[in-house]
């Protein structure tokens, strides 16, 4: 497969992000949710971080602010895998496929969308949060690491997304992947520090990589800026990413190949 | 003076060309060895009933989906080793490639003319020739979820023009249109190839094969059973069909009277059919036989050779939803 010209990759992901936006009931669980989250535990669990073992921090907000980039990343990920699986439902896929423009583009072209949505995601997180008394304790260069933390996460969940979209071709089959990822994000320390739990809960947050990417996000919002900081909220979503982009090449080569 | 080459005299040549989808028992042979020459500047009809094996053999063509046997060249390319080149020389309008519903009628195109590479000073006056074309100026700005069938219909055919093709594929085209955007879209499809495209339209219409295409090829169970100009297609078939419906309780009988006048012909269930060979003349002297054996007729109708009646001399059934 060879490199799609850029301005191909540009226009595929303006279709990618306009269908995002052209769908308010696709934006309102990515974009609403969390910040509901957000409210709920900040109101409910306003006196949760005087428990022992819960990190220092100003506002349950602060610690919150983690949560909610990404579990709205992981959800709107979902979106742009779906719109995928439902081009190759539809037929689009095959009409793209019609086109001379090298087939990598129509993955290239989704991811980027993603990727947009996820950075578009995370400022609206943040800038939505300000008034309410949320800090960034690493600064414009922590809140920075974030926001690209926040277009990797976005790559990463859309790349094992797609590579699903494409093997299976079925919207259903990628949103029924919801669930998992809901369980994934709740036995992960999305909601509450690692160190405030107990058992079997808490050794599968130990074992779960969602518990260590929202720990980055969360370290930088809560914490000076360190390079360990920086290099968890970002090198952890790029390992995943680069699994992922293996994974979702293969699959869009073998459902290439399978015509 | 110089050979002119294969592709451009014979855009479409296909030898042998095959499909089989699954493997051992459950093995379909969906396209069984097509052999096709469509001429330059002509519209070939590729007529066949749903599962026939047309939509297999254009995906084959458009190199959407990979021969498993035969060999097939589209505009003087290779459809397997040059489906780059088959692609940038062809243009496509399938019937089951969906419309983006959440975009508007212009901006897919301007995605197509992106995709097809066409420099991007000329997307606009593009865009806005093709959307006057097709008669979609006015709804251009318009989401495609909003627009009817035909309106799509008509987009699809914008989006395959892009490129300015030489070659068209059209793949049932009219499927569930109205009669006067069926023949809205005749219109559009003579025009272009009065411009020098050379068209492919399957279709499972057999009036819109012989309205359309100055050949066609009628394909059943993946094989063509018959090819040729409409017109002399028709001449083979000879005497005119009469159709007639008897009560079911008499059919036997009915038969019996029939054949006497003409070979039987393949109908639809309910009906009985006898090529005449005296033709009208001969109508009266079928109704009376059938009066004489007392079968009671109920309904009877003289029509002359129809693609339709190829279609059946050659398979021994009718065509499927045949009009």
């Amino acid at each position: 497969m060879t490199v799609a010209a850029p301005q191909q990759v540009i226009a595929l992901s303006r279709r990618s992000v306009q269908s995002i936006v052209r769908q308010p009931s696709v934006v309102v669980p990515s974009m609403v949710f969390p910040l509901f989250f957000v409210a709920l535990g900040t109101s409910s669990f306003a006196r949760a971080i005087s428990i022992p073992g819960f990190p220092v921090v100003d506002s349950f907000l602060d610690f919150a602010l983690a949560g909610s980039i990404v579990q709205g990343v992981l959800f709107g990920s979902i979106t742009s895998a779906t719109a995928l699986a439902t081009d190759i439902e539809t037929g689009f896929f095959d009409r793209l496929l019609l086109t001379p423009s090298p087939r990598v583009g129509i993955l290239v072209g989704r991811l980027a969308g993603a990727m947009a949505y996820g950075l578009a995601q995370t400022i609206f997180f943040v800038l939505v949060l300000f008034p309410f008394g949320l800090s960034i304790k690493s600064g414009i260069v922590g809140l920075t690491a974030m926001v690209i933390g926040g277009l990797l996460t976005a790559l990463a969940v859309g790349a094992v997304m797609s590579a699903m979209a494409l093997r299976t071709g079925s919207s259903e089959a990628v949103q029924g992947s919801f669930p998992l990822l809901f369980v994934l994000l709740f036995f992960s320390s999305a909601f509450f520090p690692r160190q405030t739990m107990d058992g079997i809960y808490r050794q599968i947050a130990n074992l779960n990589p969602v518990s260590y990417l929202v720990e980055g996000f969360r370290s930088l919002t809560i914490g000076e800026l360190t390079t360990v900081a920086v290099a968890q909220t970002m090198l952890i979503p790029a390992a995943i990413a680069v699994g992922g982009l293996a994974l979702s090449l293969r699959s869009l080569r073998r459902r290439v190949a399978a015509a | 003076m110089t050979t002119p080459q294969r592709g451009l005299e014979q855009p479409i040549i296909a030898e042998g060309l095959e499909r089989v989808f699954g493997s051992g028992e459950r093995a379909v042979r969906a396209v069984d060895g097509v052999d096709l020459s469509v001429e330059r500047g002509e519209i070939f009809g590729f007529l066949g009933p749903n599962g026939a094996g047309k939509s297999t053999t254009v995906r084959m063509l458009t190199t959407l989906l990979r021969p498993t046997g035969g060999t097939a060249r589209v505009a003087g390319f290779d459809v397997v080793k040059e489906s780059d080149a088959v692609r940038r020389s062809i243009g496509v309008a399938l019937q089951d490639a969906a419309i983006d519903p959440l975009m508007t009628g212009a901006e897919l195109l301007h995605l197509q003319a992106i995709l097809y590479g066409l420099p991007r000073g000329e997307h606009t006056q593009r865009v806005g020739d093709l959307l006057e074309r097709v008669g979609l100026s006015a709804a251009g700005d318009r989401r495609v979820g909003t627009y009817s069938g035909g309106m799509r219909r008509r987009l699809d055919l914008a989006l395959a023009l892009i490129h300015e093709p030489t070659v068209l594929f059209l793949d049932e085209p009219t499927t569930g249109l109205d009669p006067m955007s069926r023949m809205a879209l005749w219109d559009e499809i003579r025009r272009l190839n009065d411009d020098g495209t050379t068209v492919l339209l399957t279709t499972q219409y057999l009036e819109e094969a012989d309205q359309l295409a100055d050949r066609v090829a009628i394909i059943d169970h993946g094989r063509i059973v018959s090819r040729g100009r409409p017109a002399d297609l028709k001449a083979g078939v000879g005497a005119p069909t009469l159709f007639i419906v008897v009560d079911p309780a008499q059919v036997e009988s009915a038969s019996a009277v029939l054949t006497a006048f003409g070979e039987l012909r393949p109908t639809a269930e309910g009906t009985l059919g006898v090529g005449l060979v005296d033709g009208a003349a001969g109508v009266s002297a079928v109704v009376r036989a059938l009066d004489d054996a007392g079968v009671q007729v109920q309904n009877l109708e003289l029509k002359a050779p129809s693609l339709d009646d190829v279609f059946a001399e050659a398979t021994g059934h009718r065509l499927e939803g045949a009009s």
